[in-house]
């Protein structure tokens, strides 16, 4: 528990909280100055005012009738007023005539007086008042003045409830963002602990989703579509592995035997020598499979096309088809070339001539004598579009997209020779020139389409 | 021939060492880059082997460097099979030829011996017509004969035997045919080197006794000078 406590105030969004509080905090203290000074001086205009009304009174009652009068409206006035107004009318030389408050020694304009106890009638406390004294005639004094309690009795209130709504928008500040940091630290907690979960090995878990429509949801979104994409990849590298471990026991096996063979059975250098070379036969091809793996895993690296040189595709397509014919005329194919001229993509010479020599091969290896094999290219808005075309016997619609698996063969090409590795290298070179691949039926055939971007 | 063979790993260099030897060259080894560099300042040796990858200083640098010091020895490359800018790398930084890791001995040899023949014609003037034995091909009308009579050939087999004569009597490995004449610099794993030697063989003997090019088993071909 104060393991989580110490989390929630250590984290980004209590400091974030905080901050706002005490922003909040600042500005309504400002504000609350602001109308305790205007209060202030509101009740203190509003009690010279009534001072004012008084001693106008008093100061007419005298000018018309003399001092007897003045007594008089004194008098009225103590008698009817409220008990927080002091009134004194004495002369200059302190013989009091009328009031509230014990003699004293006159003091002129605004007058601030706290009373002792014992002087004020009624209360066990010292007062404060303030009041204004003037001469009302030569020798005559007049004091007025209102108990100051009352005006600071109502500043308090006023203070007490600003302390009041300070303290409840301080809670509520505090509270919000208590809930609001947790909140978000429980949503950060998904995704600390899935990650987790991934390190310890168990793959298939991923964050919660909740709260899909904000920046949290779509961070969410986006870490648990990454980690689909990292176990996609996981599961391709471990049927590649498993696939790879699997197909090099063949021919590994095969050596083994004949060198096995060639040990108890051959008498003289001849059998020997024919051991060794059916040795060095197997090597090669565990070799050539080796190598094009390693070709296939280098092209998995994203590279940006324009970066490569510039190439003359038609050009290529014919010197392939120029090198290919005499091999496709021995095994009793027809070659053909339909490509239109000057036909530029950007793109790795060397990658390219393998990626139409394994199409050419893969077209003559399986398929029969007799058949025919175009090489086709042609522009396509922005694209080139290459195509090797056969008569053959095609590819089953269900087959065609596990033909550019590793190692994965057809049923009735089980025999003939391959590695199993020629499309996916072709697919291989396709993805690395940010082109695309599909194979399609020709009715009867198989028609192999390569997209490239036109340079 | 001298040669100079920088390679680190001693297994390597004791096999490709005995091979270089047997096949009748003088050969002296430097285990590393900078060694490499300073046995190849004394200038005693006719061509280099460098191996890509060496401890401190690699194989690419010190090639560089080589060349620009300004050495013009020919210089063969290895290369291991990782990395498909290799070669192109090799050749850019200054390399004459390159090999890629494993390669058979009768690949590196026959490497070896092209590379040699090319120092020992270089300053000659360009030719234009090529002589081996009775054959005569002239590059600028792009005509054969053998003892006087044309023989009709199409391009691929006129490249094809081109090469041959210019490494006449040199045995010529099928990648160097595929790497040399047709710029295919990987194992299309068909005989397309078989194809159009049959068909460049079946024309040169047409009418005659002796078979020109020779199949050396295990190796490759070669066109014979008698």
């Amino acid at each position: 528990m104060s393991f989580a406590w110490t989390r929630l105030v250590g984290s980004e969004s209590f400091r974030l909280t905080a901050i706002f509080t005490a922003a909040i905090c600042v500005a309504m203290l400002v504000l609350m100055a602001l109308v305790y000074a205007i209060t202030h001086e509101a009740l203190q205009n509003e009690l010279f005012s009534a001072i004012d009304r008084d001693i106008a009174a008093i100061k007419s009652g005298y000018r018309s009738q003399g001092i007897s009068e003045a007594r008089e409206v004194v008098n009225q006035h103590l008698y009817h007023g409220a008990s927080s107004d002091f009134l004194l009318l004495e002369t200059s030389w302190g013989k009091k005539l009328a009031g509230n408050l014990p003699p004293m020694t006159p003091r002129l304009g605004k007058v601030f007086m706290e009373l002792p106890p014992q002087a004020s009638a009624g209360s066990h406390q010292s007062r404060h008042i303030l009041g204004e004294g003037l001469m009302l005639a030569p020798g005559l004094y007049l004091f007025d003045g209102r108990d100051l309690d009352l005006v600071h009795d109502a500043e308090e209130d006023e203070l007490a409830a600003f302390l009041w709504v300070l303290l409840v928008s301080l809670g509520l500040a505090t509270a919000g963002g208590l809930v609001l940091s947790h909140l978000f630290l429980a949503r950060m907690d998904d995704i600390t602990e899935t990650c987790r979960a991934i390190m310890e090995g168990r793959y298939a878990d991923r964050v919660p989703e909740r709260g899909a429509g904000d920046e949290l949801g779509r961070l969410v979104g986006t870490i648990n579509a990454m980690l689909d994409r990292i176990s996609g990849l996981m599961e391709n590298v471990e049927q590649i592995s498993s696939d790879i471990a699997h197909d090099m026991r063949a021919p590994l096996t095969h050596l083994q035997h004949h060198l096995e063979n060639a040990l108890s059975e051959a008498r003289n250098e001849e059998a020997y020598r024919g051991a060794i070379e059916q040795a060095l036969g197997e090597t090669e091809r565990l070799l050539a499979i080796f190598h094009a793996l390693l070709k296939i895993g280098q092209l998995e690296e994203a590279i940006d096309v324009r970066t490569l040189p510039r190439l003359n595709l038609s050009h290529l397509l014919e010197e392939m088809a120029d090198i290919y014919r005499p091999v496709t005329e021995d095994s009793g194919h027809i070659l053909a070339v339909r490509v239109t001229p000057e036909l530029w993509v950007h793109g790795d010479r060397t990658l390219l001539a393998q990626l139409i020599a394994n199409l050419i091969e893969n077209a003559r290896a399986h398929t029969p004598s007799g058949t025919h094999i175009t090489l086709h290219a042609e522009a396509a808005s922005s694209e080139v579009v290459m195509m090797v075309c056969d008569d053959g016997p095609g590819i089953p619609q269900a087959e065609r997209e596990r033909v550019f698996r590793r190692f994965y063969r057809l049923e009735r090409s089980r025999t003939t020779p391959g590695t199993g590795l020629g499309l996916p290298l072709v697919a291989a070179i396709v993805r690395y020139h940010g082109g695309s691949i599909e194979l399609d039926d020709q009715a009867p055939g198989l028609m192999v389409r390569v997209r490239l971007a036109r340079a | 021939m001298k040669i100079l063979l920088i390679e680190d790993d001693d297994q390597t260099a004791s096999y490709v060492g005995a091979a270089l030897r047997k096949d009748g060259h003088w050969v002296e080894r430097a285990s590393g880059g900078a060694q490499g560099l300073s046995f190849a300042g004394s200038g005693v040796h006719d061509l280099l082997i460098v191996d890509r990858m060496l401890p401190e200083l690699d194989g690419l640098q010190v090639v560089k460097e080589l060349r620009a010091r300004g050495s013009k020895l020919p210089i063969l490359f290895l290369t291991t099979m990782s990395g498909i800018h290799d070669r192109v790398n090799g050749l850019e930084g200054g390399a004459d030829d390159y090999l890629t890791k494993p390669f058979a001995l009768a690949e590196l040899l026959a490497r070896v011996n092209a590379l040699g023949r090319r120092l020992e014609r270089s300053g000659a003037e360009v030719q234009t017509v090529l002589r081996a034995g009775p054959l005569e091909v002239d590059l600028l009308t792009q005509t054969v004969r053998r003892q006087g009579q044309p023989i009709d050939l199409q391009p691929q087999e006129f490249r094809l035997l081109e090469y041959l004569m210019r490494h006449a009597g040199q045995v010529v490995t099928r990648a160097m045919l595929l790497e040399n004449i047709w710029q295919l610099h990987f194992d299309p794993g068909t005989n397309i080197v078989e194809s159009h030697m049959s068909r460049l063989r079946a024309k040169l003997n047409r009418g005659f006794e002796t078979p020109l090019i020779q199949t050396v088993r295990g190796a490759g071909y070669v066109l014979r000078l008698d």
